[in-house]
């Protein structure tokens, strides 16, 4: 009975971490789906969101949740002056999306992160910090659940089904599924490819660094400027899971991720369970490579 | 007078393949361009609808010089396009594609009377509305990409091949659709490979051979299968 309530909990936990960490894959999936840049400096950008949460929190007293939205509105910008920086030159005129402008993307925010990370110890120094917010604990039978655990998931899940919906009901969202699938096209229906694929890195960046702030609230000592290196690597396994593009995937990818590493925790140590989550990415890529949703 | 394309060149790369290719429409008429493989038909379209860029020449379309004006711009000013390919979003629906027809400003206001149109034109789209593009046949797919083309109101409709991987009983269908379409006063300029049956519904045509414009005419003037048999064979 109480091995049967550990795994419930495992399971309910690993719900909502998974929520979270959807919400940051889905802001790689987003950028990778549509503009086809395999962003290295993605955890990067998660990190920026996060020290951006803890910031506002020491600051200005935010919690995480207002912070999230205050960086999902600096990610604007941030996704806008990426685009314009690194990617508007290579995209600008083409009709498809070569695999050599793939790799001249991904070396380039490869050398991305790095400065990142590094000019990050600059800055913040190497040292982990965390965000002192809790907003108390609700009972649920036998489960005592934290409530900022519950506002950040319920957060979570707004921010993807917004996207969802702003992709689906709305002309430039359409435009943005559009260009993923046929940039000559997308120009002929007469929308602007640099504005399409400029919004679409800015949403990517946007719902990437408050997925960053969202973070915080499951590692609360655990900001540093190597952090990165950690969830980049959760959100592309999260990405392949649910299949590169299919938006709804980030959802069920994120939380097959955070139930599986839940639950191993319960049997094995903690980085183990990493370990086995990211063993996942092999045969998916093997068996299905167009993700497990259909 | 709609579309005014003034000696226009133009190649990929080092490689030249139009030579001073010019042409016109007129409003509420089909005109169509024939020619070989290879002749430089599409893209001679492509340079009109703005993927392609001129070395030298004009552009003019109602009265403006849109010669460096990009694609997405151009349908905005009224002209559409059904591209070489059809060029479909395969995973959106049917009725996703047709939406996005009408994308630009002009034609959002209007898009539910103009979808309603669309699948008065085209019955079999409305039955196939959520059936995702990609898995529709030939003929639905060439339907959808006219249908597309529609939905933005355009006064000029270009078709690239409309007739190309069709079944022939739907290539009929489609030529008295477009034919349709250019009594309801819209201006069509169409590419066919398929000459002798483009030729029956054309009212005014041109002969491409090898970038250049080697002829142009009305049907009957171009009647004269010689000149055509020629253009189609004479290549060296």
């Amino acid at each position: 009975m109480v091995a049967l309530a550990v795994i419930l909990s495992d399971l309910l936990f690993g719900m909502m971490l998974g929520c979270v960490f959807a919400v940051v894959a889905h802001g790689l999936n987003l950028i990778w789906g549509v503009v086809k840049v395999v962003n290295i400096a993605h955890g990067e950008f998660i990190m920026l969101g996060a020290y951006g949460a803890y910031f506002l929190n020491v600051f200005g007293g935010f919690n995480p949740l207002l912070s999230a939205v205050v960086d999902g509105a600096l990610g604007i910008f941030v996704g806008y002056a990426f685009y314009f920086s690194f990617l508007h030159r290579e995209l600008r005129g083409k009709e498809r999306i070569t695999l050599r402008s793939e790799m001249v993307t991904l070396v380039s925010t490869f050398g991305l992160s790095l400065f990142m990370s590094n000019l990050a110890v600059v800055a913040f120094t190497g040292d982990f910090v965390g965000i002192n917010w809790s907003p108390g604990t609700v009972a649920l039978g036998f489960l005592e659940l934290p409530l900022g655990a519950l506002y950040v998931t319920i957060l979570a899940v707004l921010i993807i089904s917004t996207s969802v919906v702003f992709l689906d009901r709305t002309y430039i969202g359409n435009a943005i599924k559009a260009y993923s699938q046929d940039i000559t096209a997308t120009q002929l229906v007469g929308a602007n490819p640099t504005k399409v694929a400029s919004l679409a890195t800015a949403l990517g960046f946007s719902i990437t660094m408050a997925g960053g702030a969202l973070l915080t609230v499951w590692i609360p000592t655990g900001i540093n400027p190597y952090m990165g290196a950690l969830y980049a690597p959760i959100s592309f396994v999260i990405v392949v899971l649910g299949g590169p593009g299919k938006m709804l995937g980030s959802l069920l990818g994120g939380l097959t991720l955070g139930v599986v590493i839940d639950v191993l925790q319960a049997f094995v140590p903690v980085s183990l369970a990493y370990a086995v989550a990211f063993l996942l990415l092999i045969p998916v890529l093997l068996f299905r490579p167009e993700g497990i949703v259909k | 007078m709609t579309l005014l394309v003034e000696g226009i060149s133009t190649g990929y790369g080092e490689t030249q393949v139009l030579y001073d290719v010019s042409l016109r429409t007129e409003d509420r008429s089909l005109t169509v361009m024939v020619g070989p493989n290879g002749a430089g038909k599409s893209t001679t379209l492509r340079t009109i609808t703005g993927l392609q860029r001129v070395w030298r020449g004009r552009v003019g379309f109602d009265g403006n010089d849109i010669t460096s004006l990009p694609a997405f711009a151009r349908v905005e000013l009224g002209m559409a396009s059904a591209p070489e390919g059809r060029r479909l979003f395969p995973l959106l629906t049917t009725e996703g594609n047709l939406r996005l027809g009408a994308y630009c400003r002009r034609a959002r206001d209007s898009a539910e009377d103009s979808l309603s149109q669309v699948y008065s034109l085209f019955p079999k789209l409305k039955e196939r509305r959520s059936i995702k593009a990609g898995r529709l046949s030939g003929g639905e797919q060439q339907m959808a990409a006219i249908g597309r083309a529609l939905m933005s109101k355009p006064t000029l409709l270009i078709l690239d091949e409309p007739s190309l991987g069709i079944a022939p009983i739907l290539i009929k269908e489609i030529f008295e659709t477009v034919k349709e379409l250019e009594k309801g006063g819209l201006s069509i300029l169409m590419v066919e490979q398929n000459a002798y049956q483009a030729l029956k519904y054309a009212d005014y045509a041109y002969i491409l051979q090898m970038g250049r414009v080697l002829r142009s005419g009305t049907p009957s003037e171009l009647k004269n299968v010689e000149e055509l048999r020629k253009a189609y064979f004479s290549i060296v």
